[in-house]
């Protein structure tokens, strides 16, 4: 995490300098010689932590507190006055204009550094909890409410946000001719900047999803949209996402797909499990990057099970990670299971001998029924 | 933490990534190749010797210096690629964008 900030307002300029190298130690520091100035530097940037003198040529610590109170922005930077006057009135005036605390001159640096720390303590607890609520918000909506309720299909999902997660998702839509489109994907980076971007993106594959429909519905062709977006549009510039797109008939048992970058999927079958093998480069890498559709059949009784890394990079105690071939088997495995998408899970956490995941975990089960 | 840059010409450096790229350091090489890039660098060799870990924020990362330099001829080339970063490579399809070298010392030939 990078630094906490400190704006210092102070117009003695030993106690100025004084401060800005013992604080220097443990945070960033600013300084200003006068209120005035300590507004100039505000515009530009905002600190986590306001110490102000409160006697100051131009303008005073009161004035600069009062300032600051007509921002909305600015009045919740807490906010400590140095001050010699530690009578009364001066006390009672702070307190009107909502100063956090109050250190008295000559003060001592430990006792000031303690209060910072306990004042940005606060700012902390309260930041971290607030993302963790935007976090778990942003998980819900990047996953489903519901899962497709098909006959002669077994269908099974399972997903688990980690505090550490990033911006794994998944969607499915049903088409007019009664197919299914069924998105999976991961856009890269952690917490909640992954979590927004990833929410941004979803949207964006489903509008372009719904557009597209009307003229084509090969996976290949929305992945070439869906790049050329990532590419071409600025908002958009810092993200790369790994997607699978399936399109799925269940009257005829066929499965379309097209790959890009993200974990393959594995295809159960009765006599055992294989990789779906076929993939192209991750989005928003290169320009006019080639995708292709494959198609293949369902056969009785087979199943075929999407994922996203977090499963794959579960860790073993030999230190490797879980990896294709363990997934593998595991589905393998899961296949004659009545909860296998559980089975599967317990059988990875069996195997890394660890209690919970590390990461975001998502996997999905379509089976055709024997 | 930074990581070690080593000049090979005006225009090419060798990245030593060291253990692991991810989440927790990614924010590190991105402020280390942006110096680079901002003082005209456009060839990157990464160097994967000892790297056990890349997770997607450290994959990341290099693709965002590939979005920089590419337009400019730049190149971001992969050398002595353990086996953990070999397997998120390959999943990624990227070997299509970074070339390979089996050691530095060929990425260097190759890059001079």
């Amino acid at each position: 995490m990078a630094k906490q900030s400190i704006l210092v307002v102070e117009d003695e300029k030993m106690l100025r300098k004084l401060l800005e190298y013992r604080l220097g130690k443990h945070y960033e520091v600013e300084t200003a010689a006068n209120g005035e100035e300590a507004l100039d530097r505000m515009e530009a940037y905002t600190p986590d932590l306001i110490i102000s003198d409160i006697m100051m040529p131009k303008m005073d610590g009161f004035a600069l507190q009062s300032a600051l109170q007509s921002d909305k922005n600015k009045r919740v930077i807490p906010f400590i006055f140095l001050t010699a006057r530690s009578d009364e009135p001066t006390r009672k005036e702070g307190a009107r204009t909502g100063v956090d605390d109050f250190i008295t001159k000559p003060f001592d640096i430990d006792q000031l550094l303690s209060r910072i720390d306990r004042l940005l303590e606060r700012t902390k607890v309260f930041q971290k909890n607030l993302d963790a609520e935007i976090g778990e918000d942003f998980s819900r909506r990047l996953m489903p409410k519901q899962m497709p309720s098909v006959p002669g299909y077994r269908i099974r999902f399972y997903n688990q946000a980690h505090d550490q997660g990033g911006g794994d998702l998944f969607d499915w839509t049903r088409t007019d001719d009664g197919n299914y489109f069924i998105t999976v994907g991961d856009v890269m980076g952690k917490g909640v900047r992954a979590k927004f971007y990833a929410f941004s993106f979803l949207s964006y594959v489903r509008g372009t999803l719904h557009a597209m429909l009307r003229e084509s519905d090969s996976p290949a062709e929305l992945l070439r949209r869906v790049n050329q977006m990532l590419i071409e549009d600025e908002v958009m510039e810092e993200t790369f996402a790994s997607l699978l797109l399936i399109n799925w008939n269940p009257d005829e048992h066929t499965i379309t797909y097209a790959n890009a970058g993200h974990c393959r999927p594995v295809l159960a079958l009765p006599n055992g499990a294989e990789i779906v093998a076929h993939s192209d480069l991750i989005l928003g890498l290169e320009s006019g990057t080639q995708f292709t559709d494959t198609t293949f059949d369902l056969p009785p009784d087979s199943a075929l099970v999407l994922y996203t890394d977090g499963l794959m990079e579960q860790r073993l105690p030999s230190g490797e990670t879980l990896g294709e071939d363990g997934v593998i088997e595991i589905a393998a495995a899961a296949l004659d299971d009545n909860e296998p998408v559980r089975s599967m899970l317990e059988a990875a956490l069996t195997r890394s001998e660890a209690n919970e995941f590390e990461d975001d975990i998502l996997a999905f089960w379509l089976q055709r029924e024997a | 933490m930074s990581f070690d840059v080593d000049t090979h010409t005006d225009t090419t450096v060798v990245v030593d990534i060291g253990e692991a790229l991810d989440f927790r350091n990614a924010d590190d090489f991105k402020s280390t190749f942006q110096s680079h890039v901002d003082n005209g660098v456009r060839n990157f060799i990464l160097d994967f010797s000892d790297t056990g870990i890349l997770d997607s924020t450290g994959l990341g990362s290099i693709f965002s210096l590939y979005r920089q330099i590419s337009p400019e001829d730049g190149q971001v080339v992969f050398a002595d690629v353990s086996r953990p970063v070999q397997v998120v490579v390959q999943l990624t399809r990227t070997y299509k964008v970074f070339r390979q070298f089996p050691s530095v010392d060929a990425a260097r030939k190759a890059l001079s």
